[in-house]
């Protein structure tokens, strides 16, 4: 799981350019929306994206988002119980 | 609004019908024109669009385009829904000649390049269609099948451009610089914008349900249709029958997002309200309204927000079209134009196909076709990306005006375009080949002599926060950085309007979208690089930073796009519609489109320096002390003849210098005027002949050659009238050098067909 979290974190610095960020700087109970990392509704987008491509998760609504975008954590347990690649 | 603006013809391509008895007997039966994919090559077969029922070949075989010549779908539907509308006007070449042509794109080439963006790359087949990818070229096209225009100009924001590009007409009228515009828009569909649009996951895989609870998503569709625009005066002399009156108008910015809505519709409520103002109409008053509608969640809640608080507890019936059509996009603002016309004329209440459960924050809209009383007023809704809102509000010919209009007065010499309120610059920068944010190249221009050179790049931290800039692309961090400190500059925070002219838009993200469709596939597009490829993303990002609510419009006419922008800013400052106008000129030059356009044939001439440009120029039309110069002329024209020329540059009259687009490679290093010769002259000659004895100045070998290389030009002539200094390196040998610096006429001669003449005056303020 911390291989997994360090990975998304990299992702996520990667696909929204997140530049001035390092992986230490994300807190992986932080919410990413609003508060927290301060993403909005097109890094949702580029995140839905990402889970696709990297690991084969297919969300068809981007309200589920939502729930799976919540923290880091929530995500990478997500990924680990869904993903096919 | 002042004289009442008439609306003699119009014309309709769409998925419901290829004219107007079709597709007004669609709408009164219910038959909609939502059906599976057929005619766009695309992987995506599960989502339902509204296609045009023809293919490309059979659109062509009909206009009679020869095979072989290029042909884009956009351009083709553009052709048979304007062939309509100006048979249906009755406009004879003459009447052509003296109108203006507006039209509204985003794809515009794009079906083609999508196609054939490989072979771009990597071999010369279809070169043809390189030119074809600008939404200009699309329009011009679509122009010259009907005639010889006036002028010619691209509107592109999104899913307002055609309702802009009749905004735009409507002014061209107003300030009576033309006594007809056709106005209207085309658009095809594109695997391009499919899947731009699917990567913002708004697209239903069903039929779309306008403001039905289980809405959930829109449905693409394609089409054209075009307006004729007049004066009464001129439908007078004409004898042309009017089919409705063009009543008021007004664009406004929600300036909340790049793809959404705000949940309490602001920018729709101000475009609905601002538009029953310029018409001196209430609420009470309308009969109808055509929803934008588009059955996006987003769209229809914010959209029934701002329906209820503008109507109350009143509310008109209000329909969506957008089940019969599909969403046509840019075109969407002309089609349901013509869908109020037909609603008026035969008297029904267009059906929203699809509803069936009331949303608990929406409205209700019409389920009976029958209207309960004459439908003599309707408001038709339009809005794009960027929070791009426009309002148009349509009336009955035989409607008595509600109350008196106020008389707002002609301008004087009406077709020549005379100053009424006067405009200034009040501020002006850039971010180009020279140092930014800065005119050291007054004193020290540098120099170039490559074939290609980026932009140099100032610190954008000073402007742009960290946070917000990390989806911004370098050619937004320049336009927003001028435009902050243009904004600055004039001390005017909130610019009553906010106009951007673009050739190409943000493209190297439309490269990086057409390159992973190319290779590959239709899998995992992001949804960044569409959002910033459509062109009005720099002006909406502009007003979405300053949180500017007024006008916002965006021009992609290639090498003419600011030229339209600042025509734009010059009708509504002296019509008084607006009081403070940003005007910026905004292109950036990868090195995948640089060798692209030098195949076909517009860059990489010998001597050429191709770059790029962000401008932004602040105009007002109360002078304040630090004020640049002013603008005292400004004029365009389309293919003009010979003549046309010769009588402009007389009456532009004497000026101290004239600021030409010449190419660097076209100027002799040293030889004298040769004899008048206008039928295949030289561009430098062309000037000295149409301007003898007048000193010509060059700005191309310091700013070089992009497609708003024009708002340089004016940025650089304001800045020499306000300091009273001619770089040396602008003077052309053998061409004089200005006694005085008291006007200077800076002309563009883009493609040797599209003309524009801006006099610029020295400003000395009196305290």
């Amino acid at each position: 799981m911390k291989e997994l979290i360090l990975q998304l974190k990299n992702n996520i610095i990667q696909v929204l350019n997140l530049e001035d960020l390092t992986p230490a700087d994300i807190d992986n109970d932080a919410p990413l929306f609003g508060e927290g990392l301060g993403l909005d509704s097109i890094d949702a987008l580029e995140l839905i994206v990402m889970m696709e491509k990297e690991y084969g998760i297919k969300l068809k609504n981007p309200a589920e988002g939502k729930e799976i975008f919540k923290s880091i954590n929530v995500m990478a347990q997500y990924i680990s119980d869904h993903r096919t690649k | 609004m002042s004289e009442p603006i008439l609306i003699t013809g119009m014309g309709i391509v769409s998925a419901i019908g290829l004219n107007t008895a079709e597709t007004a007997a669609a709408l009164r039966t219910g038959r909609t024109g939502i059906r599976p994919l057929r005619y766009l090559h695309t992987a995506h077969s599960e989502f339902p669009v509204g296609e045009v029922q023809l293919s490309t070949d059979e659109m062509a075989r009909r206009l009679g385009i020869p095979d072989g010549q290029p042909r884009t779908r956009t351009a083709l539907m553009g052709m048979m829904a304007l062939d309509q509308a100006i048979h249906q006007a009755r406009l004879t070449a003459a009447d052509i000649a003296r109108a203006a042509f507006v039209s509204g794109t985003t794809v515009g080439g794009m079906d083609m390049s999508e196609q054939y963006y490989i072979d771009f790359l990597t071999n010369d087949l279809h070169n043809a269609y390189i030119a074809q990818h600008d939404c200009g070229a699309c329009t011009e096209s679509i122009a010259d099948y009907a005639g010889s225009f006036a002028s010619v100009s691209t509107l592109s924001t999104a899913c307002s451009s055609a309702a802009n590009a009749i905004v735009n007409g409507a002014n061209v009228l107003s300030s009576g610089l033309h006594e007809i515009a056709v106005v209207g828009g085309s658009e095809s569909l594109t695997k391009f914008h499919l899947n731009g649009f699917n990567s913002l996951m708004i697209l239903d895989r069903e039929a779309c349900r306008p403001f039905d609870q289980t809405r959930a998503g829109l449905n693409l569709g394609e089409g054209a249709a075009y307006l004729v625009l007049e004066t009464a005066a001129s439908a007078r002399r004409r004898g042309a029958k009017p089919l409705a009156v063009l009543e008021g108008y007004a664009n406004a910015c929600d300036a909340f997002h790049q793809t959404a809505s705000s949940p309490d519709g602001q920018g729709a409520y101000l475009a609905m309200q601002q538009a029953l103002a310029d018409a001196h109409l209430s609420p009470a008053d309308i009969d109808y309204v055509n929803a934008h509608g588009t059955a996006t969640p987003n769209n229809d809640v914010s959209e029934s927000q701002a329906l209820k608080r503008l109507f109350g507890n009143n509310l008109p019936p209000v329909s969506s079209t957008k089940a019969f059509t599909g969403h046509t996009t840019s075109s969407s603002g002309s089609i349901e134009a013509v869908i109020c016309l037909l609603a008026l004329q035969q008297q029904f209440l267009p059906l929203n196909l699809g509803w069936q459960h009331q949303m608990p924050d929406g409205i209700t809209p019409v389920t009976n076709s029958t209207p309960q009383r004459p439908l003599r007023h309707v408001l038709c809704n339009s809005f794009g990306f960027g929070g791009n809102d426009t309002s148009l509000v349509l009336g009955s010919f035989s409607a008595p005006p509600a109350e008196e209009a106020t008389e707002v007065p002609a301008l004087s010499g009406s077709a020549l375009g005379h100053a009424k309120s006067e405009v200034y610059v009040a501020a002006a920068t850039q971010i180009s080949i020279q140092q930014g944010l800065s005119e050291a190249w007054m004193d020290t221009p540098i120099l170039y002599d490559e074939p290609y050179v980026r932009s140099l790049d100032i610190d954008f931290k000073q402007w742009i926060a960290p946070s917000a800039s990390r989806r911004m692309g370098k050619l937004l961090k320049r336009a927003l950085s001028t435009s902050l400190s243009a904004m600055q500059s004039s001390g005017i925070a909130h610019p009553d309007a906010i106009i951007t002219g673009t050739g190409l838009g943000c493209i190297e993200n439309t490269e990086l979208l057409l390159a992973h469709l190319c290779t590959e596939g239709e899998e995992n597009c992001k949804p960044t690089p569409f959002m910033q490829s459509t062109h009005n993303t720099i002006s909406s990002l502009i007003g979405i930073s300053t949180h500017s609510h007024g006008y916002n419009a965006t021009y992609a006419h290639k090498d003419a796009s600011f030229d339209c922008a600042l025509e734009d800013a010059w009708l509504q400052l002296q019509l008084g519609r607006v009081h403070t106008a940003l005007v910026g000129g905004h292109d950036e030059l990868t090195p995948t489109y640089f060798s692209l356009l030098c195949k076909a044939g517009y860059l990489g001439h010998p001597g050429q320096v191709a770059g790029e440009s962000a401008v932004s120029i602040m105009f007002n039309t109360t002078p304040t002390p630090d004020a640049l110069c002013r603008i005292t002329r400004f004029e365009r024209c389309y293919r003009p003849t010979t003549a046309t020329l010769l009588q402009l540059a007389t009456e532009v009259g004497p000026v101290d210098a004239v600021m030409t687009a010449v190419n660097p490679a076209d100027i002799p290093v040293s030889a004298a005027p040769a004899a008048a010769d206008l039928s295949h002259p030289s561009p430098l000659l062309e000037v000295a002949t149409l301007f003898p004895d007048t000193p010509l100045l060059q700005f191309k070998n310091i700013f070089g050659e992009s497609y708003t290389a024009y708002g340089l030009a004016i940025y650089a002539t304001a800045h020499i009238l306000h300091r009273q200094h001619v770089p040396k390196a602008m003077l052309i040998p053998d061409h004089g050098q200005p006694a005085a610096l008291g006007r200077i006429l800076v002309l563009n001669q883009s493609g040797g067909k599209d003309y524009t003449f801006t006099v610029l005056e020295r400003y000395i303020h009196n305290s």
